[in-house]
């Protein structure tokens, strides 16, 4: 939301006059409009000797304001949104995909939570080359932050007989190296842009970041609250991409010594609230595969866990 | 005649208490709400941690608002009113509010279970009765409330009915952007954007909303409580207060202990 002086263009009600009524209020953008008492400020416009020009200003602030809120849609027409629009991507662990009926829904934030060496950056890996192949032309976004992400792996999950097909899922995955959480805001700004000019047949299917801990545990701590502001707002951009643009967020946690060595995810209560889906990874040394299982999903009980293995080992 | 006119009154006490019955009718929720009598104009609190069920309590208690008393001879007990749900935590999925919802029709009609078979059209009027609003930030969600009456009357006239229940999940969403927002300002007289002016003008809004519409309102809140229960319920308690209008609230233990409070203006019904 904007300053008042930057919509004097578009908007001939809010003219230097009518600025100059709500600065002598206090009132010098959209943001401070929404947060003062509307009704207050009508009345006091009301006493003002040019009352109609400053109600029509007020008028278009409304108008601005109302244009930027999300519209408030009934039951049958989000249902209707998430059947034709939220599809569910594959990610081509078979124990994953039975776990969250399908695999990644899109419009949702999945995170993957586990120790080092559990198998988080694998089923990174396997659900970028999944969704790449399937998917022709629809691409993936890798924000590696670790540089873990490796193109030997992905061809790896790949049939190698068709040397063509490993050419367009190479091309259908970007891979952006992000090491703190000012570039991966910029980058993520930056896609949003991009992805609304150019709807077409290059759409993005799943945002990928391994690992988001890794940005936002160095900037968490102290005092000051902005650590925690970063994190939040990056969880809600995420969310935003996923729901305005209909593609699947999957992001990595990684775990940290906890009271009494218990291992705890390292973005703990407050990252809580930010994903859809959250599964645990582990390994199973026994049987040389990994477990996986639910903390939380909104239809599937908490604790439902199965097993996966990745292939190409 | 003037006089005797005024001390006979307008209506006696049974008129009256049949025109609330219909005006602010008494809305029997599925537990653990069915123990708090609440009434229009009453602001409910849900208090818990990360998966305590505080979004599928609002669910249920939505689904109860939105179905018909009865529809052709089968009794569901519901208002048929209007639901508006605010989602701050931007998380709600319709898929799971849709087969809960065919879930509760089929029960109504003794099917157990069975969501494959229900009745289309009374399950079309409900969900058209469910209004759903995101809010990816506290300004979206100070736009929607100063908005929101507009869109209700425009609603309200086109379905014929009412909203009973305004629904927002979960109320600290933003505590921290709102937190680290908090800065001074150069100019005097120009409000900060802070944690306190956000929510004193929410508050504002509410209360000026719930006046044009009067409706139940539950909000719910995620905290981490961890083994420090009963300290926090207090500190909540003292917390809660200065930001709030609020009346009731439910403070929630992690689903798998099922431990349950209810504070009612003050009083611990256990």
């Amino acid at each position: 939301m904007a300053p008042l002086k930057s919509l004097e263009q578009d908007h001939p009600h809010i003219d230097s006059s009518f600025q100059s009524f709500c600065a002598s209020l206090g009132i010098l953008s959209v943001e401070d409009f929404l947060l003062n008492d509307h009704y207050e400020f009508a009345a006091i416009a009301e006493r003002q000797p040019n009352s109609e020009r400053i109600k029509q200003g007020i008028r278009e602030i409304f108008s601005i304001i109302d244009g930027q809120r999300q519209p408030l849609l009934n039951g049958m027409e989000l249902l209707d949104d998430a059947l034709r629009n939220k599809l569910v991507l594959s990610t081509g662990c078979d124990g994953i995909d039975l776990l969250l009926e399908g695999g990644l829904r899109e419009g949702q934030l999945t995170e993957l939570v586990g120790p080092s060496s559990s198998g988080k950056t694998q089923v990174c890996l396997q659900a970028a080359s999944n969704v790449a192949k399937k998917q022709m032309g629809h691409r993936v976004i890798y924000i590696d932050t670790s540089n873990s992400f490796s193109p030997q792996r992905i061809a790896c999950f790949v049939d190698l007989a068709e040397g063509r097909r490993l050419q367009n899922v190479m091309n259908n995955i970007f891979c952006r190296s992000v090491f703190d959480i000012f570039t991966m805001f910029r980058v993520l700004h930056q896609l949003e842009s991009n992805m609304r000019s150019q709807r077409g047949p290059q759409m993005v299917r799943l945002i990928i970041v391994d690992s988001i801990s890794s940005l936002i545990t160095p900037i968490l701590g102290g005092s000051g609250s902005h650590g925690h502001a970063l994190m939040v707002s990056a969880g809600y951009l995420l969310k935003k991409l996923a729901h305005e643009h209909n593609l699947a967020v999957l992001v990595t946690n990684h775990t940290v010594g906890g009271e009494g060595g218990v291992p705890k995810p390292a973005l703990g209560e407050t990252w809580k609230s930010i994903p859809h889906v959250r599964l645990l990874l582990s390994r199973d040394r026994e049987n040389n595969g990994n477990n996986v299982s639910i903390v939380k999903h909104s239809s599937v009980a908490s604790g439902t866990t199965a097993n996966f293995v990745i292939s190409g080992r | 005649m003037e006089v005797r006119r005024w001390i006979d009154g307008d209506e006696s006490a049974g008129d009256m208490l049949t025109r609330f019955s219909i005006e602010r009718p008494f809305l029997l929720l599925l537990p653990p709400l069915h123990r708090v009598p609440l009434r229009v104009g009453n602001v409910l609190e849900l208090v818990g941690p990360s998966s305590s069920a505080k979004t599928l309590i609002l669910i249920q208690a939505a689904i109860s608002c939105i179905l018909p008393k009865d529809w052709n001879g089968v009794h569901y007990g519901g208002l048929g009113r209007l639901v508006v749900f605010i989602d701050l935590d931007c998380r709600f999925d319709i898929l799971c509010f849709s087969t809960m919802l065919k879930r509760r029709i089929g029960q109504a009609n003794g099917l157990l279970g069975k969501t494959n078979i229900y009745d289309e059209e009374l399950y079309a009027l409900c969900m058209r009765r469910f209004l759903y609003v995101r809010c990816y930030d506290s300004f979206r969600f100070l736009a929607s409330l100063k908005t929101l009456h507009y869109q209700l009357k425009q609603v309200e006239e086109s379905q014929q009915s009412s909203v009973y229940l305004l629904m927002i999940d979960s109320i600290g969403a933003f505590h921290w952007v709102e937190r680290a927002s908090s800065f001074s300002q150069s100019s005097t007289h120009r409000k900060s954007l802070s944690l306190q002016s956000v929510s004193e003008t929410v508050v504002q809004e509410m209360k000026r909303l719930l006046l044009m519409h009067p409706m139940l309102v539950i909000a719910t809140k995620t905290v981490s409580l961890g083994d420090r229960y009963a300290n926090e319920v207090q500190r909540l308690l003292s917390h809660i207060e200065y930001s709030y209008e609020l009346q009731m609230m439910i403070p929630l233990l992690d689903i798998n202990k099922l431990a349950l409070f209810i504070y009612l203006n003050g009083y611990c019904l256990h």
